[in-house]
């Protein structure tokens, strides 16, 4: 395609209208992106398209523009992308083109655009969507940022604002494990995480779809692992992360921030059940070891806490129903991850981790059986 | 949960893409479709893909835009032709579904959409409300704004949604609400005010401490004064509040006050930022109050409650922190030396805020002023010496600024609200005038005449109240000072008429007075006090009272004085004082007392004379004649009628009343039993005596009054009657007086004559045979009973002795007289013939009261030249006869010269100097009249030798 065929494309293009422009620019950045042949300027011009026509974020002269979309038009847009995508039969076109229009350096930008997609695509529900999004939040990580975003964002519609669609949700995993997966990841990493300035817990709708969703399908968690992303050649798929060890830890921090609803141990049931249908791998890739030891420093200073504001004697502290059913929850858990093997990455350091919690019966029991095998192994 | 009248399908989920779809369409107007379906279409959108909210709260904002603006084009329709169109039904219908809607995401899950649905539909409305703003009406006034738009169901729908939504937020993330909507209304303000204001009447509170806070956390941001005061928020702020200060006044004035407490209240918790804006808090309040006046009423009802010279003390730390809002930012970096320059220029700028402040107060000035006032005297701070003379120095030039600006204000006819504060505690500036101290009482004049100025009613009541009240020279001073200030306009209409505003006064003082004496019977200082200010007046020592108010005053208020001075017995000398010294009439002077006044005082003074004839003899007393005296001479030259009401009074009192006592007169028994009638005492007689049938009326009670009882022992001792008497004389002597004295004679001779006149209208009691002339002596059988009474008269009275000589002495008076003369000598003539052989020595108490009478009488008509020598010596010669001599002394003699000579004023001629005399070489009796006389003598030469000489051998002749 030449400079000058380029220009005409563009003056084209500005003749439509705006919501309709993007789809024929739509067309255009398909046959840019998948073409056999992909040069950068294809995908420099790829990415204009994108910015002018799609997203609307720049004008003719390339400057950014003053007002973004308003609700209004980005709802056409959401519309048109949606119909777009589901027209296309190609998985691997559709991810490719989901992957360059969100990904990258405007991914944060388009963000609010994607998650009102995913939330539409949730909503109505297309599976072709949902499929797209887990793929993308794979490739970019479960635990990313924006992955995370994106699943806040669904959080916030349909567990805040719809709070009574949550029914409909339940037949989510049915639709697209894979994506009910990723999306539970990052929703794990969203609440009772020690990296923002308040731990929050997650609303209790949330906690009962997710315990619905597991103790219903106990290979949902690994569903992302069960099934490649198909990408297009040459891509380099990235190996999912499943839920496990973050919900794992809300089980396990919910006791000592006391939350102490029932919903937290049948989650955790349902987790423990979860982790015992994983197919044995080699390498095992289900839970990895530092993931599972997030819970240790929250553990730690909730300890010291109580030791600095109560003042009170350390065997009080040690024998205070939160904390040991806190612990007793973190024993099981590594006790039956690392029963079936399911535990990657350095798992010595794990158990070297949970020699400094406090004293746990069922914990030293674990903690010493692990040590006893070691050995045995050697 | 949602209601049934709502209508949000509950649509199979593969119809909710066809749904979007249909939204889309619509929205963009696509495709047409009914507004209700879309409507309904987006609401169940809103339930099932929460991630189109915003574009369908775009889309509900067209929908609310269209309802308004069709509210507005329906009301120009009807200005412009008088008819409304009908309101869309579509609108109405459509709105409601949203609002049903809306409510009830909002009742089911506030957290979440609470605060989206209060953002948007703040928005909306700013954005509405500004759109249309000048449209369908001309006023901004904010009441009607509000109507206007709660009558449209789109915006009214908006804001109960939004109340809804801070009802629901409010007790969790009122901040936020607050700042939303102050955000809100700095951008769309003042259309927007209507919805603050609505919104902050719903939660008074709330509202009122927020946007209180939050005004403050911008303001203390500000670096510059002018920086601070033009900020928008801050103007948002006064805007909410002042219409909240329509129905919330109390609630702010609280708000207020808890910051202002709370910036005192210095923790060690505070933060950086705390800590400035509690130092920023005194002077965002200021300028608060600044930017609204109804803030500044809220807050300075009542500042006695708020400041005291404790809390001024403790705020004394603060000012150098406010001053620097003051400045500009530039300012904080100049050099030392003009640093220290530019404080105090803040300082000024700061006092002058606060005295622009005082100025605008429409309640409450009195407690600023008196606060300053305590400031000013303040005795002991907690802090250092030097802190306490700043603190008064201060004080002192606000309150001086104060008053100069009023003052200036005031002479360019301007208003100023503080004027408005003073005239309603006009009272308790009264009260300040009393107080003690100078600076405070002085003060008060000030507004007294600031007030007096354009409402001179209030004037007068104070001076009222302070003369009222006044204990002291330095009140009453201050009460001059009041009323004689340049800035009272002594030519007002009903005040110059009435002889200036001290008159009014007094008339008011008055008329309280004389109320009030008729409840009590206390004696009351005003006219102790009034006396002083006359005197000071009169004194002619002091400049203010060179134009004589006290007098004129006076003058216009005489009549009420003059009739006080009669009744009232105990200021009659004080009253007296002040007419005395006012010299009522003046000669040569243009004031002329009306009749009544004329009247008032001739009789009040009669009044007086008699009191003070009552009174034990003191100083007062004796002063007190010489009062009388001198105001009756004036008052009868004046007038003629004075003249002649006052000689009647004086006489008739002091012959009949009560008042003869006083001048030594006799038994006069009071009879005070009403006369009963025959018929009533028969009827007491009935009871004891029946009638028999030949009854006739007989008394059985006592007869006439009875007994004659002994005469009553009320007698004055003589020297006092003596007094009395010369007191009377002078009394009537000065009633009778000339107007310019003659060297020769005092008295008009008209004035005497009309005395003499009177004396024998009241003496006599007959107006038969009253004439001038004496008839024979045997007519006087005719006319013995009424000559009887006469002398009876003579006898009681002894006063009546000393009028005749009076009138003797001024001739030819008393020869009007000459019918009491001609009674009392026919009186003698009788009991001397029934005297029988009684000798001259006989010493019974009859024949010498009988002598000396005759004695009397024979004096008088000597003194009045009616008797010429030697008959006129007969006084010396009867001692020494016998009855019968006397009688025929008295016939002969006396008698026929009397009957030959009528004593008429013929008989007198007028000298050159005015002078009535008779010559009496000239007037020489014929022998007729003195040959018995001489016979007698002759008979008696024995003892009577020297008088014989005298009266018949020696006499000098005409040359």
């Amino acid at each position: 395609m030449s400079t000058s065929s380029e220009v005409n494309l563009k003056q084209t293009l500005r003749k439509i209208e705006y919501p309709l422009c993007a789809k024929e620019a739509l067309n255009k950045v398909v046959e840019l992106v998948c073409s056999r042949i992909t040069s950068i300027k294809h995908m420099d011009l790829a990415l204009d398209l994108m910015s002018e026509f799609i997203f609307y974020e720049v004008d003719r002269r390339g400057n950014k523009r003053s007002q973004g979309l308003t609700p209004l038009l980005e709802l056409q847009l959401i519309e048109i992308l949606f119909e777009y995508f589901n027209s296309i039969p190609n998985e691997s076109i559709r991810n490719t083109v989901f992957l360059s229009l969100f990904s990258g350096t405007t991914a944060a930008m388009r963000l609010g655009i994607l998650s009102k997609l995913v939330s539409v695509g949730m909503g109505i529900p297309s599976q072709t969507i949902l499929m797209m999004a887990s793929v993308w939040m794979q490739q970019l990580g479960s635990f990313s940022q924006n992955s995370c975003k994106l699943a806040e964002s669904l959080v916030q519609d349909y567990f805040y604002f719809s709070p009574e669609s949550t029914e409909r949700l339940k037949s989510l995993p049915s639709m697209c494990p894979q994506f009910t997966a990723n999306f539970m990841t990052a929703i794990s990493e969203n609440y009772f995480s020690m990296s923002r300035r308040e731990v929050s817990c997650p609303p209790k709708n949330l906690l009962e779809i997710l315990k619905y969703w597991i103790s219903n399908n106990y290979s949902l968690c690994i569903a992302a692992q069960q099934r490649p992303a198909v990408l297009p050649p040459g891509a380099i798929a990235m190996e999912p992360t499943t839920p496990i060890a973050g919900l794992l830890k809300w089980c396990i921090l919910a006791p000592i921030y006391k939350q102490d609803i029932n919903l937290y141990s049948e989650l955790h049931l349902a987790l423990l059940n979860s982790i015992l249908e994983i197919p044995r791998t080699n390498p095992p890739k289900a839970i990895y070891a530092q993931h599972l030891a997030h819970s240790i420093n929250p553990i730690l200073a909730y300890v010291n806490d109580l030791k600095n504001k109560q003042e009170l004697k350390l065997d009080k502290i040690l024998n205070e129903d939160a904390l040991q059913l806190s612990l007793d929850r973190y024993a099981q858990a590594v006790q039956v991850a690392h029963s079936v093997n399911a535990i990657y990455g350095h798992v010595d350091d794990l158990f070297n981790q949970l020699k400094q919690l406090p004293f746990n019966k069922l914990l030293s029991i674990v903690i010493s059986t692990y040590n006893r095998n070691k050995v045995i192994v050697l | 949960m949602i209601s049934n009248s709502t209508v949000v399908r509950t649509v199979p989920q593969q119809d909710l893409m066809h749904e979007l779809r249909f939204f889309i369409r619509g929205a963009i107007k696509k495709e047409k479709c009914s507004s209700l379906d879309l409507t309904k279409t987006a609401l169940t959108l809103l339930k099932c893909l929460p991630a189109s909210r915003t574009a369908i709260f775009e889309y509900f904002c067209k929908v609310f835009d269209t309802a308004a603006l069709n509210y507005i084009n329906g009301i120009e329709t009807e200005i412009k032709t008088g008819n409304l169109p009908p309101v869309s039904e579509s609108d109405e219908i459509v709105v409601s579904e949203i609002h049903g809607v809306l409510t009830s995401l909002i009742t089911e899950n506030a957290a979440a959409w609470a605060p989206t649905i209060s953002a948007w539909s703040l928005e909306l409305l700013g954005e509405i409300s500004t759109k249309y703003s000048g449209r369908a009406h001309i006023s901004t006034n904010l009441n009607e704004t509000l109507q206007l738009w709660m009558a449209c169901r789109a915006t009214r729908t908006l804001v109960d949604i939004n109340t809804k939504c801070l009802s629901s937020l409010i007790h969790s993330d009122t901040e936020a609400c607050i700042n939303a909507l102050l955000d809100t209304s700095v951008k769309h303000s003042p259309n927007f005010d209507w919805v603050v204001a609505h919104v902050g009447s719903c939660f008074p509170n709330t509202v009122i401490t927020r946007v209180l806070s939050c005004g403050l956390k911008d303001f203390y941001l500000h670096k510059s004064y002018e920086q601070g005061c033009s900020s928008a928020k801050l103007v948002s702020v006064v805007g909410i509040l002042g219409h909240l200060a329509g129905s919330h006044v109390q609630d702010i004035r609280n708000a207020i006050l808890e910051m202002f407490s709370w910036s005192l209240r210095e923790t060690f918790e505070d933060t950086d930022a705390t800590r400035l804006q509690k130092k920023a808090t005194v002077p965002y309040i200021l300028q608060l109050m600044y930017l609204s006046s109804t803030l500044l009423a809220a807050i300075c009802t009542d500042t006695k409650d708020i400041l005291n010279v404790e809390i001024i003390g403790r705020l004394y730390h603060f000012i150098e922190d406010w001053c620097k809002y003051f400045g500009t930012p530039e300012a904080l970096e100049v050099r030392n030396e003009t640093k220290v320059r530019l404080e105090s220029l803040y300082l000024k700028l700061f006092q002058e805020l606060v005295t622009t402040l005082i100025l605008r107060c429409e309640t409450g000035a009195v407690q600023i002023v008196t606060l300053l006032l305590n400031c000013i005297l303040v005795e002991k701070v907690r802090g250092s010496e030097d802190m306490k003379n700043e603190i008064i120095e201060k004080s002192k030039e606000i309150l001086q600024n104060v008053l100069l600006e009023v003052d200036e204000y005031i002479r360019h006819n301007n208003p100023v609200n503080i004027m408005i504060s003073f005239s309603k505690e006009s009272r308790e500036i009264e009260v300040m005038l009393l107080d003690p101290r100078s600076v405070v009482c002085e003060t008060a004049a000030r507004l007294i005449t600031f007030l007096g100025h354009g409402n001179p009613a209030v004037l007068i009541k104070s001076a009222t109240f302070l003369l009222q009240n006044a204990t002291t020279p330095d009140q009453l001073a201050l009460l001059v000072t009041i009323i004689t200030n340049e800035l009272i306009d002594k030519t007002a209409a009903p005040y110059s008429e009435k002889g200036g505003h001290f008159s009014v006064v007094l008339e008011q003082l008055l008329s309280i007075y004389v109320q009030k004496l008729s409840e009590t019977d206390e004696e009351d200082p005003t006219l102790t006090q009034l006396w002083d200010n006359l005197f000071w007046e009169k004194s002619g020592q002091i400049v203010l009272l060179n134009s004589n108010i006290v007098t004129k005053a006076l003058q216009s208020n005489l009549a009420s004085i003059t009739s006080l001075f009669a009744e009232d017995a105990h200021h009659m000398h004080i009253v007296s004082d002040i007419l005395d010294t006012m010299e009522i009439p003046m000669p040569n002077d243009s004031y002329n007392p009306p009749i009544e006044v004329i009247f008032n005082i001739t009789q009040s003074t009669v009044n007086y004379f008699f009191a003070c004839c009552r009174d034990d003899g003191t100083s007062k007393k004796i002063k007190g004649f010489g009062k009388v005296e001198k105001m009756l001479k004036r008052i009868c030259i004046y007038s003629k009628a004075a003249k002649v009401f006052a000689l009647r009074e004086l006489l008739e009192r002091s012959l009949f009343r009560g008042d003869t006592v006083l001048f030594g007169a006799k038994g006069v028994a009071q009879h005070n039993e009403a006369e009963k009638s025959l018929v009533k005492q028969n009827k007491k007689i009935n009871k004891t005596i029946p009638l028999t049938k030949h009854s006739s009326v007989f008394n059985g009670g006592v007869i006439g009054r009875g007994k004659r009882k002994s005469t009553c022992s009320d007698e004055l001792p003589e020297d006092v009657a003596a007094m009395n008497t010369y007191q009377l004389i002078n009394a009537l002597k000065a009633c009778c007086a000339l107007p310019e004295e003659n060297k020769f004679c005092d008295i008009s001779l008209d004035s005497m004559t009309l005395l003499s006149l009177l004396l024998v209208q009241f003496v006599s009691p007959d107006v038969m045979y009253n004439g001038l002339p004496w008839p024979e002596e045997e007519f006087s059988k005719v006319t013995i009973e009424r000559d009887l009474f006469i002398r009876r008269m003579f006898a009681n009275t002894p006063l009546l002795w000393d009028l005749l000589s009076l009138v003797a002495v001024y001739r030819p008076a008393i020869c009007y007289c000459s019918v009491l003369l001609r009674a009392l000598t026919a009186t003698l003539v009788h009991q001397w013939k029934s005297m029988g052989e009684q000798s001259k020595d006989d010493d019974s108490e009859n024949y010498k009261n009988l002598m000396e009478t005759t004695i009397k009488v024979i004096d008088i008509m000597a003194l009045g030249q009616l008797l010429p020598p030697p008959l006129s010596s007969i006084r010396d010669v009867i001692p020494h006869l016998k009855c019968y001599e006397i009688v025929a002394i008295l016939r002969e003699s006396v008698w026929t010269y009397m009957r030959d000579h009528i004593p008429s004023p013929a008989l007198f001629t007028c000298d050159s100097n005015g002078i009535h005399w008779r010559d009496p070489i000239l007037a020489r009796p014929p022998e007729v009249y003195t040959n018995t006389l001489r016979i007698i003598m002759q008979r008696n030469i024995k003892t009577l030798a020297h008088l014989y000489h005298q009266m018949f051998i020696n006499i000098p002749k005409n040359e």
